[in-house]
Formats: C-alpha cells, structure tokens, sequence
C-alpha cells in the first residue's frame, strides 16, 4: 500500500481503486498560511527579543539557470531561517503555446523550455508521442536516446559542481564567508590526492575559483567534450535536431560510434576525479563542523521516473510501463521518509497531483465540469488535479506570502513535497536493487557499487552510499557520483550499440502516422537535475492538452494548499546559519546560497507568457523586493 | 611586382547573433543566413549564437581571426530602429559580474553583451572587435520583423559590410 493520503486502495489482486464511500475523494481545504509580518503580535515579540530579526531576499538568486527569487526571514542572533518562500519569477507557457499543434512539433518546441538541457525535453516529447501513436523505436533508438541523455548528464553535472555550486566553495567565498575554515584548510590533507592532485583541501579550493580555478578550467572544458559527443547524433546543442518519435532521424556509422567512445571515456577519469574532490571537500567540512549535516536537510522524501531504456524491453505501451520501467538503468520509484513505496511507473503517475493555490494560476477544476480522466489508460485512478487533467491557465497578479506568490505549481506525490535530481535516481536505483542490467552498476539495496574501466588511470571500483544525513552537501556529493553512473551507462549502451551494428540493426527510426482519433500519452523522462514527465492528449492529429513537469516545478514548488513548504523551503528553513559574521549587515546568506543551489535550480527561463487568447508577450517578471506589507503588481 | 590583397592576410568573421522566432531579436542570426551566401575575400559568416563559452572554445581552436564583427539587436532604450556600428574596446567588469555572465551562457542566456564579456574573459577574440546593433522595437514570439526594424535592415547590413572595410 504506497498511498497513505490519497482516497487509493488495492484490491485483492493489487489493482488499485478509489476508496468506497469517501464523497468527493481527491477534495481539499486550503490550509492558511500566516507569514510572520502578517502576525504582528508574534512578530513584534521577536523583534523586542533582539534586533536581528530581518528579512533577506535573494532576488535573483545568482548561478542558476532561469529566474528565481527566494524570500527569508532569518534572526541573525539563533542563527535560525524563521521563514521562506521560493518565488519563480517567470511564466514558461509552452503547454499554452502547443496546444492545437500538431504533435511533432511539440519535440522541438517543448526543447525550448531549457537552455542548459532542451534535448531531455524533445526526448520525452518523443515518448509521450510514440505512447499516444502506438509505436515503438528499434533498439538501435533507444540506444541512440540513452547516449544523447548520459551525455546532456555529462555536459550537466560539471557544469552544476564546478561553474554553478562551486563557486560557494572555492578560496574568495570561504575567506570571506568563513575565513576561520579557510585558515584549517591550508593546513588540511586532501586525502583523495592520488586522484585528484591537490594536497590540501586549501588547493581544492582555490582551484575551485570561478575563471581563474583550474578545476573551474577543466569543467568548463569537460562540458565542450560532452557537447561535442551529443552532436554527432543530435546535430546540435541544446536543442537536437534528430529526436523523432519512435527513435532518432540520424544514422549511426561505426565511425560516430568511436567519436563518442572516445569522449565517454574521458568521463571514467575525470568522474573519478570529481568524486575524490567532492569527497574531500565535504567531508573536510563534516570534520570542521558536524552541523553542516544539517545545511538543507529535509525529509528524505524522493520522486524519480527513472530513464535510460532497455532498448530490448521498452514498447512505449502505458500498460506494460511497470515492467518496461523496472528494466531501466534508472530505476523508477517514489521514497518517502527513507523508505521506497514503488518502483512501479503507473503508480508513480497516479499518485501525482499539481496545486496552484499559491500559483499564479486558477484552478482549473472550479468550473464545476467534472474533469476529462478519473482513470488513466490501465484503470488506475487519477486526480483532477493530475497532469492529464490539468489546464494551465495563468492569472498574473500581485505577490503575497499569503496567496499566491509563484509561476511554479505545487507539485505533490501521495499529497507530500517530494524532490528530484540526479541523486534521487541513484538512490531509487540502489534501495530498489531491481536494476537488470550489472556489467558496471551493481545495486545492493544500501548502495551504488560502480565499476570503473581502465582509461588513463587504472581500473577502480567506487562505491556510493545511501546517506544517513541529508542534505546540501549529499545532494552535491550524489551529483559527483552521477558522473561516474552515467559514464558507465554511456558505455554500456555505447557497447550494446557496438554489437547491434554487428548484427545489422542499424535502423534507428520507425515509420508511423499521425493519428486523427483521441489519444493520450505520457513520457516519463529525466532531465540532469531530476524528475522530468510530459502528459498529452490529442485529438484529430493536433495537440489538445501538453503539461510539462519539471524537476525545478518539484523542487521549488510554493506551499501546497495543505500548508506544507516546497523542497527549497523546507530546506532552507531547516539550515544553520553557519556563515561567520559579526553585523547584521555583513551576513552574505552563504549556508541559504547553497542549500538552494544545491539541487541545481533549473527555472526554464523563457520569457514568454500567455495572456489572453493565444497572444504571446514578454516579459512579465515578478520581483520579490518589497512585497513586505503590500501586495506586488506586476 | 607582386600585390597583396586582402584575401591574403586578412581573415575577418561576422558573427549574428540572437534568439530564432524572436521577432526582432532575431535580426543577428538573419544577418547571418543572408549574408552567408556572400562571404568572400577572407570574410566568414556564421550565426554564433550557439553558446558564449562554445564560441569562445571554437575560436580559441581556429586560427586566429584578426577581426570579429558582431551583428544583434540590442535593448538600450534607443528609438527603436536605431542602427549603432562601433570598435568594442575589450573592457571587462569585475570578477564577479564576468562570472555572472558565465553563469548566464553556460545555462542557455544568449545576448551580445555576454557574448562579449565571456569571450572577452575567456579567450579566442582578437583586439579588433567591432560591433553593429540595432535597436528592436517588437521583441515578441514570432517571425518576422516590425515594420520599423525592417525598413533598417539594408543599413545593418551595410553597416556589416562596412564594418569589415579596412
């Protein structure tokens, strides 16, 4: 039973139903939230207590991709985060902009929505496409699609821990946030030297220096080596002009084939590279100071659709999704409080619901019509706030704590804020211990064995491991672990390609039509940071409803109309403000800095909006400053 | 007696830049498929609006150029149809905003701006850089230009052409 919120039983045979005699099964009473300047009882209290009680917003919060603004309310004196509130400042609007499309056109449009990843996107446009069409891609595909994935990680994840993260832990950021840590660092043994090169953990971080870092050099260069593999199939980057539904429009020679091997295996060496850093370096700062465990804790609350196709076992069909899903090198699955509750795909989407009480967004279900799916294809039911049966429809408006303050949804799985990013797909992976594919990857229910072929440094076997506390630093860590998984993967797959070509089956595409009757489909995907699903419906060859949901959605989201935070919130309000400082006015926010830039933010930044009708216009951006007392127009 | 030309020992690469289907804001990459068919006599023509850190890499690769013209439309509050030619000078902010502009390239932001500053930081431009905006008027979804900004476009692109003249 992985459903304790939702009105979802299972019968005798394990088919899950809506429980019986429950009147109006998936409502909900909106839970108010009272922000702190809205109490003024309790804040004048605080105030009285000391006078370091103050609002700090970050707006924008610099080095992530897209628009995001975080609110805070912290007391400088406990050292405490009081309050929070993630802000997405823009309106993406594809699902306005694709409806009434044809449906191939969503391939290339949905890619858009990212700059930093738009082929994860096309790649699950492609199979939410093929599921509505009936077709399935020849394995050679699917192969094709698991290589460009591995290699957007691969462009991703560097980016993320040397170009975006890194920066809060390079020498100028620890000298002037924490100059006490600084100075231990200079005199601290980096024990990962052999591997990495640096002798202290001071020389990690100076080499971590934004533009003049050698390690900050060498990302920036690992992401070109990445970029280069991914075009020899998808043509360019970061919107591939190959991705079709049912496979990929480019033909694979041997010689592309070698090309990429090449490049993959230069992520052996270099991911083993990055995991002795970041082991160092956080486990250097666990030993200066044990409360940094809690920097960004929050319940190990975890949601992945998993990704990377068994391309003998993938059928596109929604029926045969869980088993299909479970033959993934990413096992799907849903953990709650540490503990997994599925890895079956079908009961992943069912328990998926999204909330705009604090979105700028109506709810679509207030008109009273009852609503398109109360089952999705196999029978399971489906909320009317599920993505098939959403609608988006933006309503601009002023910004308040209170209401509605964000261009993300609440995004809820069993109606509890679950996170996603390359760690939630190691940790299903490993808990699952499912995964049916083991020459290089070997789950053990605690752990991610991997096993590392020789490159320029020798073979190696290194071993992630479920943490036992979670937080900034882990998210972080997992990430530097991801390189080496999806390395691995991109070889294996590399291999299975290899051995294809031998065979023969080099087709990489299937011919198909556009279907001119009612059909539905979902892709369940990944994007670097995390969970990525597309829902579609069609009708008489074009598109009638497309909700994208991003892992960014997830992690951001707003409160949800149950009074719980998002995954950025919950976070940062649980962080120790750990920064050295002795004014007010000197506090840098450093510990909330990187908490949130911790699960990669990803705010797809487009700066399109839907207004009224079809009319598209730029630009409106909403702005967390000074929404203290007064709602915002914008 | 020999003559030298240009073709020679001049190598010279126009660069458009800017965002597909962004109405005006697409005038840089339009530039670029336009004159493409033109390019002659050591003059290149590419749209580069690929990527700041991707085109600071790429011309880090090449031979270098001795002259790099950059075509976009730009936002600074000018009459909109505005067209501006000038020699970029190199000069580059602090630390902080340079890395601020890496961020913005490396996660999908592409404007002339950055283009310069991330190539500036980086590497792979040469000290004659020269630049032609335009200011846009309708920067909205779509295709084609405002009425305005279409009316200029023979001027970018003599000033393009000029902008390569010795």
């Amino acid at each position: 039973m992985c459903f304790k919120n939702l009105p979802i039983e299972f019968d005798e045979q394990g088919n899950a139903r809506l429980k019986e005699g429950v009147a109006n099964p998936y409502s909900y009473e909106v839970k108010e939230v009272t922000p702190l300047h809205e109490d003024q009882e309790k804040l004048e209290r605080l105030l009285a207590r000391n006078g370091h009680i103050r609002n700090v917003d970050f707006d924008p919060v610099t080095r992530v991709a897209g628009a995001l603004a975080f609110h805070t309310v912290v007391d400088l004196e406990s050292r405490q985060v009081l309050e929070t509130d993630s802000m997405a400042t823009l309106f993406r609007g594809y699902e306005v902009i694709l409806k009434g499309r044809d449906p191939r056109d969503a391939i290339f449009i949905s890619s858009r929505a990212c700059g930093v990843c738009g082929g994860v996107h096309s790649t699950c446009s492609a199979l939410a496409i093929e599921m509505a069409f009936g077709i399935q891609p020849p394995p050679m595909g699917t192969v094709a699609r698991n290589l460009l994935l591995s290699l957007e990680y691969l462009y991703d994840h560097p980016l993320h821990l040397f170009l975006l993260a890194g920066p809060d832990f390079s020498e100028p950021a620890v000298r002037e946030t924490n100059p006490e840590l600084w100075e231990r660092a200079e005199s601290a043994p980096a024990p990962g030297k052999a591997v990495h090169g640096r002798a202290t953990i001071a020389e990690l971080m100076t080499d971590m220096t934004p533009l003049t870092g050698s390690l900050y050099a060498e990302a920036l260069h690992m992401t070109r080596v990445a970029r280069e593999a991914y075009v020899l199939i998808g043509g360019k980057y970061p919107h591939p002009q190959t991705v079709v539904p049912g496979g990929i429009s480019a033909t694979i020679d041997t010689s592309d084939m070698n090309e990429i091997h090449l490049r993959i295996v230069k992520f052996f060496d270099y991911g083993r590279k990055v995991v002795a850093i970041w082991d160092d370096l956080i486990d250097f700062f666990y030993e200066a100071n044990p409360q940094y465990t809690d920097v960004g804790k929050r319940p190990k609350n975890l949601v992945d659709p998993g990704q990377w196709d068994d391309p003998f076992a993938y059928d596109a069909t929604f029926a045969g999704s869980p088993e299909w899903g479970e033959r993934r090198w990413a096992t799907p699955g849903v953990i709650v409080d540490g503990e997994l509750v599925t890895t079956d795909l079908q009961l992943l989407n069912a328990g998926v619901e999204e909330f705009v009480d604090h979105s700028f967004y109506e709810d679509w279900t207030a008109n009273g019509n009852g609503y398109r799916f109360p089952q999705d294809p196999a029978g399971n039911p489906l909320s009317p706030y599920h993505p098939w049966n959403k609608e988006t429809i933006p309503k601009p408006q002023g910004t308040n704590w209170k209401d509605k303050y964000s261009w993300s949804t609440s995004p809820r799985w069993d109606r509890l804020a679950m996170e996603s990013g390359a760690y939630s797909r190691l940790w299903v992976t490993a808990v699952a211990n499912k995964l049916p594919h083991r020459r290089f990857i070997d789950p053990t229910g605690q752990s991610l064995r991997l096993s590392v072929p020789k490159a320029a440094l020798p073979a190696a076997e290194l071993e992630w491991k479920i943490p036992e506390h979670w937080g900034m630093f882990e998210r972080n860590r997992a990430r530097a672990y991801a390189i080496v998984y999806t390395a691995l993967i991109a070889y294996e797959n590399l291999l299975i390609g290899l051995d294809l070509q031998r065979k023969g089956e080099t087709r990489t595409a299937t011919p198909f039509e556009v279907p001119t009757d009612s059909r539905i489909g979902v892709g369940f995907w990944g994007a670097g940071r995390g969970y990525l699903t597309h829902h579609l419906t069609m009708d008489k060859g074009v598109i009638e409803n497309y909700q994208i949901l991003t892992p960014s959605t997830w992690n951001a989201s707003p409160k949800d109309p149950f009074g719980n935070p998002g995954p950025y919130e919950e976070a940062v309000a649980a962080t120790p403000l750990l920064e050295n400082y002795e004014k007010p006015e000197d506090f840098k926010g450093i510990d909330v800095l990187r908490t949130i830039r911790s699960f990669d933010p990803c705010m797809p930044c487009t700066t399109h909006i839907h207004t009224e009708g079809r009319v598209i216009s730029r630009e409106v951006v909403t702005c967390a400053c000074g929404v203290d007392d007064d709602d915002h127009a914008h | 007696m020999t003559t030298t030309t240009r073709t020679e020992h001049v190598r010279i690469l126009v660069g458009g830049l800017g965002y597909r289907n962004l109405r005006d804001g697409s005038v840089g990459p339009w530039v670029a498929d336009a004159l493409a068919g033109e390019a002659r006599d050591g003059v290149e023509v590419e749209d580069v609006s690929y990527h700041p850190v991707g085109l600071s890499q790429n011309l880090q690769d090449r031979a270098q150029y001795d002259r790099v013209v950059l075509v976009a439309a730009v936002s600074r509050g000018r009459v909109p149809g505005t067209v501006t030619s000038y020699r970029w000078e190199g000069e580059l902010p602090d630390r902080d905003a340079i890395q601020a502009r890496v961020s913005e390239a490396v996660t999908g932001v592409i404007s002339l701006d950055n283009t310069l500053i991330v190539c500036g930081a980086l590497g792979g431009l040469p000290d004659d850089v020269r630049v032609v905006e335009i200011e846009p008027e309708d920067e909205g979804w779509g295709e084609g230009f405002s009425a305005t900004v279409e009316s200029r476009l023979p001027e970018v692109v003599e000033a393009v052409w000029s902008s390569t003249r010795p």
